[in-house]
């Protein structure tokens, strides 16, 4: 069963055409990797699969709602309640710590649990680091937090921009050790990247070019999880 | 953890972690908030302060004798001057001094004599200049200048002075000069003696001619004390001294406009600074505004974090300003007016408040502009 499903969608800014015709469809549980060069409408992609924008024309459908014509205020909603956004600048809040900053998540999903987010913070090894700024954690430590962050209001979605671009061998190992290990759980994972190893760990690369989908490959080591 | 709790940390630590710029807003709004409860206070106790000033300018109450009616010509009766004054608050009154008046001479030369209590005299009318000394015992009087000069006396000459009573019966009496008044309006024509010196040589029915009254008291307020005093006091007229009451509540009412338009002017430049800043914090903050927004943030969140804010820096803005303004307020008032304020408590939350209104509605154009931020920056890398 599918959990997003993308009809024809286009996005024209003045007379530039972001995105054109493109259909995809993303099942439940599976890893979706999108590629593409810069200016090939991956950011556009992002932002119109995770609620921050809408496409000129097409229907986006999540959980069986069409999410194409909802207002800004239904989007947020849906944005809260179905998506974990992972970032590849982190973005977490400076001024609060590790917990503190996935704990703003749940504030604003509903309810702020410290020892539900500490728990999120053990799972992707940073307990210990749990009252540290970001401003005294690493990058690959900062992606973790992000990561925790993203999973604590247990999306549908986990939509991620290119999560280990900004990160060294070792903790881009540790990231997708992370995504592997949430994918054999049942989360459906869309990771746009510009690195090709971390498309082969997904199910299904998708390869945009011109806003168009240009062609569609099938990763045989990570087997599709039917549900 | 509760949400309430989880806001207030939020806002805690968005403030105390970014220190230099919220020191840069806290700034303007505690000088706002003190300039504000210092002229707030300057403006209130102006009326306090000038009255202390003009009540230099002489008496600006008297008692006369009522025209027509029974008590006609026979002046304002001790009694009744009594109980005129009961009306009038004992920290409003400056000085009294009741006069009785009788024509007598000095070597053949005529003058008005003036009995009066010297004590009251010399509070009630402080711009006489006396030179020589006020006197201390009976048997000592003051001259005025045009009397001195007439009969050639200066302070410490003795003189004898002549009339006839009000029983028709001459009287002499022996007195020293212990200064010379001038004034520079008729009091220099006076021979000022006091009541115990007037009654033993001149005599009379006891009552006074006028009775001077000099009250610290806005013009208003002493209006309703003389309507009061003319409502339930017979035996007696008040009369304001307009030429005073009326110069002195023009100055007063242009100098509390004066006051209340730079409050005025200062609460504007405030916002003005606090917008700004805040301005420039939504732009420094537009990413993580953004990302607040990719969280799923509602508009109403934000705009709560940020009122939060402004709230809370106008809150300490507005406390520091309380007592920065009292001590602003303070000097202005030793420096100005020589006299120090006296603390109103109300200003406490009534500065508190005002600094906490402005603050948040500074705020108003920047937590709009936060709230329009678009969430998809945080993936365009910004």
């Amino acid at each position: 069963m599918n959990l997003l499903e993308i009809k024809g969608i286009s996005k024209i800014y003045g007379n530039v055409k972001a995105l054109q015709n493109v259909d995809l469809e993303v099942k439940r549980g599976e890893w979706l990797a999108v590629m593409g060069p810069s200016g090939s409408g991956k950011t556009t992609m992002m932002n119109i699969i995770g609620c921050m924008d809408k496409p000129t024309e097409g229907a986006v459908i999540l959980d069986g709602k069409d999410i194409s014509k909802e207002s800004a205020r239904s989007l947020t909603a849906t944005r809260r309640e179905k998506i974990g956004l992972i970032f590849q600048q982190f973005h977490l809040i400076h001024y609060l710590t590790a917990v503190e900053n996935i704990m703003v998540a749940q504030y604003y999903h509903s309810m702020p649990d410290e020892d539900e987010a500490l728990r999120a913070l053990d799972r992707v090894g940073l307990l210990e680091r749990a009252k540290h700024l970001p401003s005294q954690l690493s990058g690959g430590e900062q992606q973790r937090v992000c990561i925790a962050r993203a999973l604590i209001n247990y999306p549908m979605l986990i939509l991620a921009d290119e999560p280990t671009g900004n990160l060294d061998e070792a903790n881009e190992g540790i990231v997708m050790d992370l995504f592997r290990q949430l994918h054999e759980e049942g989360s459906t994972i869309v990771v746009v990247t510009h690195d090709p190893e971390v498309a082969e760990e997904a199910q299904r690369t998708v390869v945009l070019e011109h806003g168009r989908v240009a062609r569609i490959a099938y990763n045989v080591i990570a087997p599709p999880i039917i549900l | 953890m509760t949400r309430q709790a989880m806001y207030v940390k939020m806002i805690t630590s968005s403030l105390l972690r970014r220190r230099s710029r919220m020191a840069v807003a806290l700034l303007a709004v505690a000088v706002g908030a003190t300039i504000l409860s210092g002229l707030v206070t300057i403006y209130y106790d102006i009326p306090r302060q000038m009255g202390q000033e003009f009540r230099s300018y002489g008496a600006n109450l008297i008692f006369i004798a009522p025209p027509g009616g029974d008590t006609s010509g026979e002046g304002v009766s001790e009694a009744a001057a009594a109980e005129a004054l009961s009306y009038i608050p004992d920290s409003a009154v400056v000085g009294v001094a009741p006069y009785r008046y009788k024509s007598a001479k000095i070597n053949e030369q005529p003058f008005m004599a003036a009995g009066t209590d010297l004590e009251g005299a010399r509070k009630a009318s402080p711009y006489w200049f006396v030179a020589g000394e006020w006197p201390q015992d009976d048997g000592f009087v003051l001259i005025g200048q045009e009397v001195a000069d007439t009969v050639r006396l200066l302070p410490g000459s003795s003189f004898t002075l002549t009339g006839t009573d009000d029983g028709g019966e001459s009287f002499s009496k022996d007195l020293q000069v212990s200064g010379v008044v001038q004034t520079g309006g008729s009091e220099e024509a006076f021979i000022f003696l006091s009541l115990s010196d007037f009654d033993a040589a001149i005599g009379g029915n006891g009552n006074y001619d006028v009775v001077e009254c000099s009250i610290s008291a806005p013009q208003a307020e002493l209006e309703g004390i003389a309507a009061q005093i003319s409502e339930n006091v017979s035996g007696l007229t008040p009369r304001l001294v307009k030429r005073v009451t009326q110069s002195e509540g023009t100055v007063l009412t242009k100098l509390q406009a004066l006051v209340f338009l730079v409050t005025a002017v200062v609460l504007v430049l405030t916002m003005i600074c606090v917008a700004t800043t805040m301005m420039a914090v939504v732009t420094e903050r537009r990413k993580e505004i953004g990302l607040k927004k990719a969280l799923g943030a509602p508009d109403r969140s934000i705009m709560q974090e940020f009122l939060g804010e402004g709230l809370f820096l106008g809150c300490v803005g507005g406390i520091c300003g309380v007592f920065l303004g009292f001590a602003f307020a303070q000097i202005i008032g030793i420096n100005v007016f020589s006299r120090s304020v006296s603390f109103q408590p109300l200003l406490i939350p009534l500065t508190i408040a005002a600094s906490a209104l402005i603050t948040v509605l500074a705020c108003a154009v920047p937590v709009r502009r936060a709230v329009e931020v678009d969430p998809a920056i945080v993936l365009r890398g910004e």
